[in-house]
């Protein structure tokens, strides 16, 4: 009898536990169930999943290379540009050399002086300082300035009376005093060659000339004149 | 005393699947077919009961027995790529109406003599 209870006791706690099972399980589904419903992408198969990482992937591959080709013409940009950069300051530098050249700036540097006057000998003539202009530039002067004048390729020089000397329509009387930048050691030597050279030369016509100064730091005024193009065109290759 | 216990297991069962944490999506296809196996067991339990020859040894293994085989079957048919859990759904559906006409007629033939004892007292 008591062996019968107590087999009964038993029977009653594994059936409780095994509907408790039953039941913990099934009501763990139902929720799942529903829920999935609500969160479908957090729950979303296994293969699903593995898809929608496949398609993320080739997204994601596909913008890197877009990233990449983006970078590369990025760079052949700037590198384009940085030559720009150089280009355009060649062209600066160039500008600014032909300006030097054209004498649109005041320039400084070593180079000579010198002084022609007239005696009551010799008037000096405009034939001279051309010839003084040449010899200069022969010797390789880069600027020539004649009583604070900027003298240049298209200077005129002109004598229309007396010893009034005309330069580029300013007037200018004796002394002149004559500047020129360049290398002082071939200017002065080239103008003071014994006998055949400038100095002696017109020394000799009775010319007064100073001694060849040398000087570290000539200045050099720039051209005043107006040098507009009315006339001339360019003829088109 | 046994329906208690089946009561109070309902309600407990219940209220802890409730409060247990969610389950996976992935690994509920697993637990649905645990728990068709488990009803299977369950209602082979009732109609072994009536026929008087219920084990309690045969009825807790076959409970957890089958659902674990059927939960390792499915994942051995997703491993293969067949659908092994619908044979396994189709045996044990198939198996829980058997159990349940078995059920039926007990109660049926149960009903239908005690209506004819009736029938017989009253026509005394």
């Amino acid at each position: 009898m008591k062996k019968i209870k107590k087999n009964e006791i038993f029977m009653t706690i594994i059936i409780g536990l095994v509907t408790i099972v039953l039941f913990s399980v099934m009501f763990m589904q139902f929720k799942t169930i529903e829920e999935t419903d609500i969160t479908a992408i957090e729950n979303m198969r296994e293969t699903e999943l593995r898809t929608a990482i496949a398609e993320w992937k080739s997204k994601y591959e596909q913008t890197i290379e877009q990233l990449e080709a983006n970078r590369k013409s990025t760079k052949e940009y700037k590198e384009k540009i940085e030559k720009d950069e150089e280009a355009s300051d060649l062209i600066d530098k160039d500008l600014e050399e032909s300006n030097m050249k054209l004498g649109k700036t005041t320039v400084y540097g070593e180079g000579i002086t010198l002084t022609l006057s007239n005696t009551n000998e010799y008037i000096i003539e405009p034939f001279d300082l051309i010839d003084l202009f040449n010899e200069l530039r022969y010797a390789g002067a880069e600027a020539i300035s004649i009583n604070d004048v900027r003298v240049l390729s298209s200077t005129s020089v002109a004598q229309p009376e007396g010893s009034l000397i005309v330069i580029d329509g300013k007037r200018l009387v004796s002394p002149f005093v004559i500047k020129a930048i360049g290398n002082p050691t071939y200017l002065s030597s080239n103008l003071s060659l014994k006998d055949s050279g400038y100095i002696d030369k017109n020394r000799a016509r009775g010319m007064k000339i100073s001694d060849i100064e040398i000087k570290r730091n000539i200045e050099i005024v720039k051209d005043n004149n107006n040098r507009d193009i009315k006339y001339m065109k360019e003829v088109e290759e | 005393m046994i329906f208690i216990a089946i009561v109070i297991g309902c309600i407990l069962g219940a209220v802890i699947g409730i409060y247990a944490p969610m389950v996976p999506y992935t690994y509920s296809g697993y637990l649905a077919i645990a728990i068709i196996a488990a009803l299977d067991s369950v209602f082979g339990g009732i109609a072994s009961t009536l026929k008087k020859n219920f084990d309690l040894k045969i009825f807790v293994t076959g409970f957890f027995g089958n659902a674990i085989l059927s939960i390792l079957l499915t994942y051995l048919g997703q491993k293969l790529n067949v659908d092994i859990y619908l044979a396994a759904i189709v045996v044990f559906v198939g198996r829980m109406f058997n159990n349940l006409a078995i059920i039926r007629r007990y109660y049926l033939e149960k009903w239908t003599s005690k209506v004819r004892k009736e029938k017989e007292s009253s026509e005394q």
